[in-house]
């Protein structure tokens, strides 16, 4: 799309982030004046503070080579061997191939590299325990394979596992591989333990052998858990507060005790957990204020060099951040960067020059990117900056020629295939291309967030929904949207929406409001610019409980509603419906007889309690609306399968009242919110004609005082408000639909009541309406 | 003007009205010093800062929403240019109106800019009609359409100069052609043309609503500087503000933060963003190498696909599709039905099996947004999509489409992409001669042109079921409007005479526009008659006056008024200072209800001036529609003898001069 909005290349440059601000200081020194009215100083102050600490810590990024499209943990930086303290760097992508390089005067100096095959899952280092860890081991399939590091294959062992592997530890002959639910242990590959995990098993960890002197395995498990074992127990569950995605050896060894354990989760929040014999001790959590990008993959490295190891930690959107530690349960974030697109690994170490420590990380599309602390521009002579140039210049043209190489071959090709167009019998078929997708909720704000990224740049995004839901607008994103207009009849179509990408994008942030009660598909066609043109389409299903969450446990005091299914299903069909209404879910029906599964519904913190089994199933919540749309989900499915259900259930009279006043202060907040940012503007102009705020009300004044605040709030949460009301609006339709009265007629009142704001007076009026 | 009291530096000026522009500059040379001209709805002021006091005070009824300041081709002195709705005026220092015309919409942006290179300065203007025209004093030399009301115009280098859209797009032309243009999510507020890497030509800077400032180069569009505020970026400026002799950039967000730039040195060599820029260009360049490596991987594989020639079931779910598909597209004209308008219909559909899973087409201009979706349920799933188009304008359209090709259970397809010209006139259906009563308005003017070369025109312009038959003049080609059903007739007579009619002034300006520009035609006289517009107008006249009457009516009352507040007030005061307090409540009472008479009145001033503006606007329009029914000269002379007609009060002089184009017999 891009020739035909002329230069569009030009506005990508405007995209990519790099320090623009430095070039400030560049024009000349004080060439930036700021004369700020209101709150400049503060700026100012945050300005310099984030000027010391980058002082203390200022790394130069170096691109040094492309590998194919990289999974999460595959790649590793080789043990410095010999008198050379550079390192080696593997890394294994998901064309199969297995590369092994070092740097030479900033060039990519081949060791070895394997020939494609499947899929590289896993990468990692092993050896006999105290020896230099400098075997690689990949994991691809169902098989893992083992090679020095020349590049020479010394193992390929072909597991009993029936699903490929997802996660893989080695520690000296003990292997540990996850399939999706199952977790397998291996001494010198024979089969050790099983273990069938209640949810998908997101990475394994042992604890060090030499330290704790058991084997002790971890596994982190999309449920929120980390699951202990011992042998093929379980011994305890260690709870966190999101799914972890990626476990690390805290200092890479377990610490003294070789027992602490850093977890990464999917929704961004890092922390440390001692795992002891008999009980796990949370040490401590960092959260997610920033609202970045879910947690790939953790190392522990001394880029500082103060004798401390940093945690390093790269992110699902492409930032990789350094944390230090002042005290030991304290740490403070001391340095990040941007990158464009995934982080999939990360390590430090030293790479490019000897003596000068980095951060290598490895990105989604397999780029392979080093942090360095070597100054990029050296002040010794000037006779090395030339060379340094000259570098990069004889980088630049062996590309260049390269690149000439390949577009004559490309014409060919393009050619035979334009040919190949005039024959009827061939066959065009589409090049295949991945694509990174997540699919989450938002507990902050209670909306989804899909991210969706390429390998190459992006050309456009068609959103496609069959359900009425809202796209809201993401800032780091770019792209131009445009919403078409929508025919539901008799196309089913609620939302039609073009994202146009601008050059260089990869990864594509949206982020969508759903109502509950609402099911459907959402779907995503994915267009990148590489020829021949082709789309690729994703699907995500907005469940009809869609705002709800897993927990770990609930509050059973309150007032519960309950819904009780009868009838002849089998565990597997009940447990699929459940899936069908309920996100977080597995979809393999979980082991035992019967299962319980806690929900919190993420927008108005009412709860759901689910308890199942073969030919029954109890639904307890405190909000009658969750009880509603279950019923009518479950009774369509059931008719569909043409089971016969016995639906009973029993209404707590209670529980509505216990659920407005959960949401009052809710509604309440809201209300005020809105109505102090409605006087922000008024006040300010007062504050402006008068001079000075001394004649106000001291409530007025801390409005004007509060005010960036108070519109970041409310910025934060664009329609809150509406949704509170749309949702006490079908609580209360809820409320009587049990009851077998229509009130649609009396929702008016109702919303007249919303605006009075009075609990009480919500509560009579939700009584009184019979 | 009055010393502020929170700020010792700060001097207020109250103007008492909505300020719409504002600038500053020399009007007048014997001065030696800026003067301050401010724009209202309804007024101009011009004012001088270090006398305090009025250099002129202008009503304008046009409205000013747009200020110019700056010598405009012959015209020696200084101009304060301003543009309103439809209307363009000059001032001199003196308030002597020395400019005067008229342009196709409502003014949103004005620039000075020497278009053509001869040394004078040429007036830009951007208007919420989407074009940008360019006048050499008052003569149209050049227009340019845009797809969105133009909300910025700057002047560059020499031709160049840079605009914004209201949609987000900013770009530089160089004369008529457009260098590049970028559009963003967010929207330009300011743009401003300042040498920020001192390389000798100046840079486009933008302030975006998101408080991001760019520097683009002039002539790729690559952003060379950026810099981010915390809010929306309210203006752009330069001047030397520190009075050290150094030029600054100056930019100031909407939150009151300003800053400050100043060019880069000599050594940046025009290198303004950090030094890794031979690593983005390495970056770059790997990613171009990447790119080709899986074009190449995606022959290989189709090639090894290409070994195994039967379709599978599986194939289909990859998108693997017979090689010789093809996709079809063809415009035609739908007439309508009871349940659907009609429409100009695109008509997309691939050769074989395989089905269309959904549309894109990108244009802009005939869609809310910047593109068109049609995406079938899984059952109405089929090879051929039918797209309905209905262009608001008359304009010609590109059409970018986009087709999703596959199977029904593909999860890949092919992307088919091509471009259709949707011609200018398409929403007009060719109809028989004899089939309804002829329009009563018409255009006639002599091309000497031969028939062949109108027939190409009417090919490239309309969307004709065939190609219409090579005819030799006399010949007749009839059109149906689909919006309105409106009539439109095109007679070819022997001689190069050529009549067209319409109802639609509109319309037969944009054909004879058309066809100058298709014809290659520079000047061209007619003569036209519009018996219902023009009786319209001279309704739009007579209500001119009367409003005027009715605003002098109100102002007189409006100030009986105030005099009898001042002696309501007074003795209301007197009262309460006797004590007489029952008195003093009667007048206020009274004084109450007398304030709430004013209100009213007001409120009917009000409506009786947007009403007012609305009717002004009418006629700015009608003049513009009289000078587009001629070319190049004889169309100048027609907007100048309509402005004099006007300010004669000659009204069946004008509507003359609308009909044959000249005020003499």
């Amino acid at each position: 799309m891009g020739s035909w909005l002329g230069a569009t290349r030009a506005a990508a440059h405007g995209c990519r982030g790099n320090g623009g601000a430095a070039a400030v200081g560049g024009a000349g020194p004080g060439a930036a004046e700021r004369w700020g009215r209101r709150g400049a100083a503060r700026r100012r102050r945050r300005r310099c503070a984030a000027l010391l600490l980058a002082m203390e810590l200022s790394l130069a990024r170096v691109d040094y080579l492309q590998v194919g499209v990289t999974s999460q943990k595959t790649m590793k930086l080789l043990p410095a061997s010999g008198r050379k303290a550079t390192q080696k760097v593997v890394v294994g992508d998901q064309d199969g191939v297995i590369t092994c390089f070092g740097i030479k005067k900033g060039e990519a100096v081949p060791v070895f590299k394997t020939l494609p095959g499947q899929k590289i899952a896993r990468l990692e280092l092993g050896g006999a325990l105290n020896t230099p860890q400098e075997k690689i081991f990949v994991a691809t399939g169902s098989e893992v394979r083992g090679f020095t590091k020349r590049g020479k294959q010394f193992l390929s062992f072909e597991t009993n596992l029936t699903e490929s592997i997802k996660a893989m530890h080695i520690s000296g002959a003990d292997l540990f591989l996850c399939a999706s639910y199952i977790y397998n242990h291996y001494c010198d590959c024979k089969d050790q333990h099983y273990y069938l995990s209640g949810d998908k098993i997101n990475d394994v960890l042992c604890l060090p052998v030499e330290k704790v002197n058991c084997i002790t395995p971890v596994l982190a498990c999309q449920d929120r858990v980390l699951r202990v074992l011992q042998g093929s127990d379980l011994l305890y569950e260690v709870e966190v507060s999101g799914p972890p995605t990626v476990l690390a050896l805290n200092n890479g060894n377990g610490s003294d005790s070789g027992e602490e354990i850093v977890f990464g989760t999917s929704d961004g929040k890092v922390g440390l957990i001692q795992i002891t014999g008999s009980n796990p001790v949370h040490k401590w959590e960092i959260g997610n204020e920033k609202k970045r990008g879910g947690i790939l993959c953790i190392d522990s490295f001394d880029i500082l060099g103060d004798g401390v190891k940093e945690l390093l930690i790269g992110r699902d959107d492409g930032v990789l951040e350094v944390y230090n530690f002042e005290s030991a349960d304290d740490p403070v974030l001391r340095y990040d960067h941007a990158l464009s697109e995934s982080i999939a690994s990360v390590q430090g170490g030293c790479v490019g020059k000897d003596g000068y420590d980095e951060i290598l990380a490895c990105t989604y599309s397999g780029w392979l990117t080093g942090l360095t602390t070597e100054p990029i521009h050296r002040e010794g002579g000037s006779g090395e900056e030339l060379k340094l140039s000259q570098e990069m210049q004889s980088k630049i043209s062996s590309l260049r020629s390269e690149l000439e190489h390949l577009q004559m071959k490309v014409l060919q090709e393009r050619e035979k295939y334009q040919q190949s167009s005039q024959s009827s019998t061939a066959v065009s078929s589409v090049p295949a291309f991945s694509v990174n997708d997540k699919f989450t909720l938002n507990k902050d704000d209670a909306s989804y967030s899909l991210i969706l990224e390429v390998q190459t740049a992006i050309d456009n995004v068609l959103v496609q929904s069959d359900v009425p839901i809202d796209l809201l607008d993401v800032d780091k994103n770019s792209a131009v949207v445009s919403f078409s207009s929508c025919d539901s009849e008799p196309n089913s179509n609620f939302l039609l929406a073009t994202y146009r990408c601008q050059a260089n994008t990869t990864r594509l942030e949206l982020k969508v409001r759903s109502i509950e009660g609402q099911y459907g598909t959402l779907q995503a066609y994915v267009t990148p610019r590489i020829q021949p043109k082709t789309c690729q389409v994703h699907q995500y299903q907005i469940k009809p409980l869609s705002l709800h969450q897993r927990t770990h446990s609930i509050d059973h005091d309150r007032p519960m509603n309950t819904l009780m299914l009868k009838g002849q299903f089998s565990f597997a069909e009940i447990h699929s419906w459940v899936v069908f209404c309920l996100p977080e879910v597995p979809e393999k029906t979980p082991a035992g007889e019967s299962i319980t599964f806690y929900f919190q519904n993420t927008f108005l913190g009412t709860q759901l309690e689910s308890t199942y089994r073969k030919g029954e199933g109890f639904f307890k919540s405190d909000n009658i609306s969750t009880i509603s749309i279950l019923k009518d989900v479950l009774s369509k499915e059931a008719t569909k399968r043409k089971i016969n259900l016995n639906i009973s259930y029993d209404i707590n009279e209670e529980s509505v009242r216990y659920t407005l006043k959960l949401i009052h202060p809710k509604l309440e907040y809201q209300q005020l919110l809105a109505k102090k940012v409605h006087l922000i503007d008024a006040l300010k102009e007062l504050q402006v004609h008068e001079g000075n705020v001394d004649f106000l009300l001291p409530k007025y004044r801390s409005i004007l005082e509060e005010a960036d605040q108070l519109l970041e709030e409310y910025k934060k949460q664009p329609a809150h408000l509406e949704r509170l009301y749309g949702m006490i609006t079908d609580l209360f339709i809820d409320k009587f639909k049990f009851k077998g009265t229509n009130v649609k007629t009396k929702v008016p009142l109702l919303l007249e009541v919303l605006d009075g704001c009075d609990q009480d007076g919500l509560i009579a009026f939700f009584e009184a309406a019979a | 003007m009055v010393q502020s009291t929170q700020d010792a530096d700060i001097s207020l000026l109250n103007i008492n009205q909505g300020i719409t522009c504002l600038t500053s500059g020399v009007l007048n040379p014997q001065l030696g010093y800026d003067s301050l001209l401010v724009g209202t709805q309804t007024n101009l002021l011009a004012y001088d800062v270090h006398s305090n006091s009025d250099l002129f005070y202008k009503e304008v009824s046009d409205g000013a929403n747009a200020i110019v300041l700056g010598t405009l081709g012959d015209i020696s002195s200084p101009l304060a240019i301003i543009g309103g709705n439809c209307a363009l005026q000059g001032f001199d220092y003196e308030g002597n109106d020395l400019f005067w015309t008229v342009t196709g919409d409502n003014v949103r942006s004005l620039a000075l800019c020497d278009f053509d290179g001869d040394g004078k300065t040429e007036l830009l203007v951007g208007s919420e009609d989407f074009d940008i025209r360019v006048f050499k004093e008052d003569e149209i030399v050049a227009e340019m359409s845009e797809t969105e009301t133009i909300t910025a115009l700057s002047p560059m280098y020499g031709s160049r100069f840079g605009y914004a859209l209201s949609n987000g797009t900013v770009g530089v032309y160089d004369k008529t052609a457009r260098y590049w243009r970028i559009k963003s999510k967010n929207h330009a507020m300011s743009i401003h043309a300042f040498d920020l890497n001192s390389d000798g030509v100046c840079e486009l800077i933008t302030g975006w609503s998101n408080g991001k400032v760019d520097a683009r180069s002039d002539r790729t569009g690559e952003v060379i500087f950026k810099d981010n505020f915390a809010s929306s970026i309210a203006g752009l400026v330069e001047g030397d503000y520190r009075m050290d002799g150094n030029t600054q950039l100056i930019c100031c967000s909407v939150d009151g933060e300003v800053r400050g730039y100043l060019p880069g040195g000599e050594e940046m060599k025009g290198n303004l963003m950090d030094a890794s820029a031979e690593q983005d260009l390495i970056r770059e360049l790997s990613q171009k190498k990447q790119n080709l490596l899986l074009e190449l991987r995606n022959y290989e594989e189709n090639a090894k696909a290409e070994l195994n020639t039967q379709l599978k079931e599986a194939d289909g779910r990859r998108g693997v599709i017979p090689a010789n598909t093809q996709l079809q597209t063809a415009l035609s004209v739908n007439l309508g039905s009871d349940s659907q308008s009609a429409h100009v219909e695109l008509c997309i559909s691939t050769t074989n099996d395989t089905i269309i899973r959904a549309v894109l087409i990108f244009a802009e201009g005939i869609f809310e947004g910047e593109s068109h979706v049609v995406h079938p349920s899984l059952q109405n799933l089929s090879g051929c999509v039918r797209v309905p188009l209905t262009p608001p304008k008359d304009v010609p359209v590109d059409l970018h489409i986009k087709a999703f090709v596959g199977y029904r259970n593909s999860t890949q397809f092919h992307v088919f992409e091509l471009t259709r010209q949707l011609p200018r006139f398409s929403m007009y259906a060719l109809s028989s001669p004899d089939s309804a009563a002829e329009p009563l308005s018409y255009v006639n003017c002599t091309m000497n042109e031969r028939a062949q070369r109108i027939v190409m025109w009417l090919n490239q312009s309309f969307l004709l079921p065939e190609d219409a038959e090579l005819q030799s003049a006399p010949f007749q080609v009839c059109f149906t409007s689909l919006r309105n059903a409106g009539q439109l007739c095109i007679k070819i007579k022997p001689g190069g005479e050529i009549s067209i009619s319409t109802d639609d002034i509109d319309l037969a300006g944009d054909i004879i526009q058309s066809m100058a520009s298709f014809l290659a035609i520079e000047d061209l006289q007619v003569e036209a008659d519009f018996p219902a517009y023009f009786e319209e107008l001279r309704k739009v006249l007579v209500k001119v006056d009367e409003r005027h009457a009715v605003n002098q009516r109100l102002t007189a009352d409006m100030a009986e008024h105030s005099n009898l507040i001042r002696s309501m007030l007074v003795q209301a005061e007197d009262a309460r200072l006797l004590g007489d307090m029952k008195n003093m409540k009667k007048r206020y009472i009274e004084l109450y209800d007398l304030n709430r008479d004013l209100i009213n009145q007001y409120k009917i001033r009000c409506n009786n001036h947007t009403e007012l503006l609305n009717n002004l606007k009418a006629v700015n329009q009608a003049i513009q529609r009289a000078g587009r029914l001629r070319v190049g000269k004889p169309k100048t002379q027609v907007i100048t003898a309509c402005r004099d007609a006007i300010r004669n009060n000659n009204f069946n002089m004008l509507f003359r001069i609308m009909r044959v184009g000249t005020a003499s017999s």
